[in-house]
């Protein structure tokens, strides 16, 4: 019996058979490469191959893929907030810097993704945040 | 006086460098840490290791009176400071010696002249050494700042007044840019050296940056030991360095080093200091400008320690303790071609965004005239608090073709996994036709970003390894690897506290044939 596994990379969805030691790709027979370096944490897996990184996603039947939260911006990585420049009921253009935040040294700024108004601001200066967490909500 | 017990007032890769030194040296070592490197690679490098404080570095590795209660609790009668940090904190520096515990490094009355760019520059402009047109504003308002940028026009650069690395440097092309980018600059200034003073510079368009490796003892010898480039930089962060460099004729480099020397006698100077200058042209035409000095040692100092056959720690430790310079400037010579990669955690397709996370997997390369300067390892947590320099890769050959070449091939054996790194976006830069043939200015990764960062389809082979590894069972995926993952079983599975490593070399059967 074959096992499928369904993974998800830049490139689009992935379907690979492996049955012993045929591997098969896109229904592509696939050779295994004789260097590379894999790692699984999670759903995602890394892949080194000749100085290049991969990372892909195993998807699961049934499970729908999860969407950006809309109209929610959020930290890119864990960062300090270090300045708030909205407030909630303003109205802001795409682009706008709304909050900028502070990660290994550098500056970055949460920009608004479209024109719109704050409808809510979840952070303060000198908060420690971490990715995917809402720091700003926003409505059309 | 010998020097018995060292403390390295910082972390990383560099703190483990220097232990190393101590260690040859028959010193003592000393590490602090702060509460988020109580496990990291150098809090466990030393003999024995101090906790100085919190995350954040304000509190901790930049906090002074910490260091030195650290530095006389546990004995010692010196400390280095490695780079970055307090390394240029000429406060740091007399407070130690006040302490009487040994700065390895300048006189604190040095760090000062130098660290004031106004300062150093009318030093070396008294000295003879030429200067690019800049000026720290007296009044330091928006306001002030923007009249400095007035005077010496666009497109100018401004920056910290306090310290390198460009950190807090900002770029001005268009003056409608000017107040916010003043005010970024500043805050950056103040949260990288604590001190918010801003710096106004022409700027010259499609300099090289070469800098001058200079060393001075107690007793007036002053010698230089060539030049690095390190034009290929992005955002004034430097990126992959060299020595020698393909644009200084013997005659430049005869001239660059005898004004670094001037410049270096000029300022005190002892220990070991580098010259940065701007290089307009090439060939014996080329003109330079004396753009800083930097009162420590360098990030990219292996490269000179490759091409120059010398060990700069050692030299440090041994001026330190009051001995005379191992070399004189006729022992000097430089040899082959080396390149150092600065190995950061960022991504090189999202802007270069620093990095944080489990390094799940980390396999540094190795081989003839390969070096690596690590402050991780495998299974370690990079913190988000902190410079995201993972690594330093130097590699060495008879010539610079082959010096790329072997950097490439050691890049292309440097699995990291976990968290993004620019390896891959490295091996594209090495093996760029720029590159390869030398043409290099501060500004070409900039100008060739796009297909330096472009994305690569993803090969079958790379999808078939990715199907292959598992998630084990058990484990809360929040423990990290701990080491590299050999224990497999029968069906492939492969389980590691939570995340599964697989090396097709050793650990799959079929895979290494």
């Amino acid at each position: 019996m074959a096992t499928i596994v369904t993974l998800r990379s830049t490139d689009g969805e992935h379907r690979v058979e492996i049955e012993g030691e045929r591997v098969i790709v896109d229904g592509v027979a696939t050779p295994l490469p004789r260097r590379a370096w894999a790692v699984a944490r999670g759903d995602t897996r890394w892949v080194f191959l000749d100085g290049q990184v991969f990372e892909l996603e195993v998807q699961h039947r049934g499970a729908r893929r999860r969407s950006a939260q809309q109209g929610s911006l959020a930290a890119p990585m864990p960062a300090t907030v270090v300045r708030v420049l909205a407030a909630p009921g303003q109205a802001v253009k795409g682009g706008d810097t709304l909050i900028v935040l502070e990660a290994m040294k550098m500056e970055l700024p949460v920009r608004a993704a479209a024109d719109g108004v704050v409808k809510s601001v979840s952070c303060r200066v000198g908060q420690l945040v971490q990715p995917g967490v809402p720091l700003v909500e926003m409505e059309a | 006086m010998k020097l018995r017990r060292v403390l390295v007032a910082n972390r990383g890769e560099i703190a483990i460098r220097v232990f190393r030194a101590c260690r040859e040296a028959g010193i003592e070592t000393v590490a602090v840490y702060s509460d988020a490197d109580r496990d990291a690679p150098h809090t466990r490098a030393a003999d024995q290791s101090v906790n100085i404080g919190p995350a954040a570095p304000a509190e901790s590795y930049l906090k002074i009176e910490a260091i030195l209660d650290a530095a006389r609790v546990a004995g010692c009668d010196a400390v280095h400071p490695g780079y970055g940090f307090l390394s240029e904190n000429a406060q740091f520096a007399r407070a130690c010696e006040e302490s009487n515990i040994r700065f390895i490094g300048p006189p604190a009355e040095t760090i000062e002249k130098m660290g004031s760019k106004i300062g150093a520059r009318q030093l070396m402009e008294a000295a003879g050494v030429p200067v690019v047109p800049g000026r720290t504003p007296l009044d330091q308002t928006d306001e002030g700042v923007m009249d400095a940028v007035n005077t010496i026009g666009l497109p100018c650069l401004v920056k910290a007044s306090a310290g390198g690395g460009g950190k807090g440097m900002r770029t001005l092309r268009r003056a409608g840019e000017a107040p916010e980018m003043i005010a970024a600059a500043r805050r950056e200034a103040l949260a990288a050296f604590g001190d918010g003073t801003l710096y106004v510079e022409r700027l010259v368009e499609r300099p090289r940056h070469v800098e001058i490796q200079v060393f001075g003892d107690n007793y007036g010898n002053l010698v230089h030991l060539f030049e690095r480039e390190c034009s290929l930089q992005r955002r004034h962060q430097k990126v992959i360095e060299e020595s020698p460099s393909v644009a200084v004729t013997p005659n430049v480099r005869a001239a660059m080093g005898a004004a670094a020397v001037q410049a270096a006698k000029a300022a005190g100077y002892r220990n070991a200091g580098t010259i940065e200058f701007l290089l307009e042209g090439s060939g014996d035409g080329a003109r330079f400008y004396f753009l800083e000095m930097n009162t420590r040692l360098q990030v990219e100092h292996p490269v000179t320690e490759a091409v120059a056959g010398v060990d700069l720690v050692l030299a440090q430790l041994a001026v330190a303790a009051g001995e005379p310079l191992p070399w004189t400037q006729a022992d000097l010579t430089q040899r082959g071609h080396a390149i150092e990669c600065r190995v950061y955690a960022e991504d090189p397709a999202a802007g270069f965004l620093p990095q944080a996370g489990p390094l799940l997997l980390y396999r540094e390369p190795s081989g003839p005239g390969i070096r690596v300067d690590a402050g991780v390892s495998e299974g370690g947590e990079i913190p988000v608090t902190y410079d995201p320099l993972l690594a330093k890769l130097t590699v060495t050959a008879e010539t610079r073709a082959r010096a790329i070449d072997r950097a490439i091939a050691a890049l292309r054996d440097f699995p990291v996994l976990g968290i993004r790194t620019n390896i891959p976006f490295m091996i594209r830069l090495l093996d760029h036709p720029g590159v390869r043939s030398g043409e290099i200015h501060t500004g070409f990764i900039d100008e060739h970003l796009g297909g330096l960062t472009s994305a690569t389809r993803v090969p079958a082979a790379a999808v078939a390894a990715a199907a292959l590894v598992q998630t084990p069972r058990t484990g809360s995926a929040t423990t990290g690897a701990q080491a590299a993952l050999k224990g497999r079983t029968k069906t492939g599975e492969a389980a590691l506290d939570g995340c599964a490593a697989t090396d097709p070399w050793t650990s799959l059967n079929g895979w290494g044939r």
